[in-house]
């Protein structure tokens, strides 16, 4: 069997056992072609699953990595809350996307599993005067403000400097939602110093103590 | 000619340029070079949703030193075309900026919805439309090479024939009649002339398509 065509019947994530069963092939034989596959660059990636289990993500374009991780790349390495890329391929140029750039790139795109994800990040931020850049810029400040102090809640993260936690206070923002109309029943202290409302309850954040 | 070097070079000088992030879908033989299906292309195919952005992008070719060129036929299909592109020249490549539609061709939702990648270059935001809206596309801007280019999607990927028959119907919806039209015609002289690998099923059922709006046309004309 020619390798385009191996690759064209199995493209996809799979792992030794489905290959096995697709092609109606030994386990062993279906090593033997992962290992073909992997030499003709089909091979893309090697994922483990719960239990160890290699999944294998096998792609008929041999496509050139270049540039940076994107957005949900970075999110997802950083966080203990892993999230899902909506695509294949996500790459940002001339530039390396920072922590501080992708909490508040996380909070502007108003969805939950992102922002809940972004809390993780909060514990990576070395350059608190970038991040109160970033914020200001797209109106968040007091948004990002608050979800700071709802991440120091359920992980450790450094202290925040006092010159911006001040900066992010005074700020103005677009809306008071993080994420529209969902405020939080348990968080209302960070609620009332930050005024703005929190999309989480202490149930949500449970996930950060597992 | 650019290579792939070259027109990641020219995004990041646009990005650079212009003042806000600005989103559009890259087309053709541009996104054929992201999922490294061609080494080169003679012109950069980019589609936008909105005139703004479209208007900022041409502003900052004009700075980078591209000139508005008029007057060029380009396509087969042209005289069905209701927006023409506008061609930005340069030195080595240029740029076709398309509105909303390229020729007979709607970028709809459901192409929007398939975009399998997004690559970001300062300001400009380059999302890829996926493989199947590729060769759909060719179909609708059938200039020299895009029968090759097809050929060679069709060979190196896994096409997902019923998204080609969802969004053939989806374009007759969207009031683009004759687009099934041509796919057919494209589609037939691939499976013919290229010898790819197109089931026969599917040319069956865009001819079915096809010969249902010509009826529909020819009544229209009565």
């Amino acid at each position: 069997m020619k390798i385009l065509n191996l690759a064209k019947k199995i493209e996809g994530l799979q792992t030794v056992s489905t290959i096995s069963k697709t092609l109606n092939i030994s386990e062993r034989t279906a090593i033997n072609y992962v290992s073909l596959l992997r030499g003709a660059g089909y091979l893309r990636e090697t994922i483990y699953g719960a239990k160890k289990i290699r999944m294998y993500k096998i792609s008929l374009l041999k496509r050139k990595m270049i540039g940076n991780p994107g957005f949900y790349e970075v999110l997802d390495k950083n966080s203990r809350v892993g999230v899902y890329s909506p695509y294949e391929e996500d790459r940002i140029y001339g530039k390396k996307l920072s922590i501080e750039e992708t909490i508040v790139r996380a909070v502007k795109t108003r969805k939950f599993r992102i922002i809940l994800s972004s809390l993780g990040l909060f514990s990576k931020v070395r350059d608190w005067k970038k991040l109160n850049y970033y914020a200001h810029k797209e109106g968040l400040g007091r948004n990002i403000g608050a979800l700071y102090d709802v991440a120091r809640k359920v992980i450790k993260v450094r202290k925040i400097d006092k010159r911006v936690k001040n900066s992010l206070l005074k700020s103005k923002v677009k809306s008071k939602f993080i994420i529209p109309l969902i405020k939080s029943k348990d968080l209302k202290d960070i609620e009332d110093e930050w005024n703005v409302y929190i999309p989480f309850n202490k149930s949500d954040l449970e996930v950060y103590k597992e | 000619m650019i290579s792939f070097k070259e027109q990641i070079e020219l995004f990041e000088i646009i990005g650079k340029e212009l003042n806000e992030e600005t989103e559009c879908f890259a087309v053709g033989g541009t996104a054929m070079m992201f999922y490294d299906l061609k080494d080169s292309t003679k012109d950069v195919d980019l589609v936008f949703t909105d005139r703004k952005s479209l208007n900022e992008v041409k502003f900052a070719l004009d700075k980078s030193g591209f000139k508005e060129k008029t007057n060029v036929k380009i396509f087969r299909n042209y005289e069905v075309a209701e927006t023409m592109p506008i061609m930005m020249e340069g030195k080595k490549t240029r740029f076709d900026l398309f509105y909303r539609e390229i020729i007979c061709f709607k970028l709809s939702e459901t192409i929007i919805d398939r975009v399998k990648e997004v690559h970001e270059f300062g300001n400009l935001i380059v999302k890829i439309v996926s493989l199947e809206d590729i060769v759909l596309l060719k179909s609708a801007t059938e200039r020299k090479k895009d029968r090759d280019d097809a050929s060679e999607i069709i060979r190196k990927a896994n096409i997902k024939w019923d998204i080609i028959i969802k969004e053939a119907f989806h374009q007759t919806e969207l009031n683009k009649p004759l687009f099934v039209v041509f796919l057919y015609d494209f589609l037939l002289e691939l499976k013919e002339d290229f010898k790819a690998e197109i089931p026969d099923n599917i040319l069956k059922e865009l001819l079915k398509m096809s010969e249902k709006e010509m009826v529909k046309r020819l009544k229209k004309k009565i």
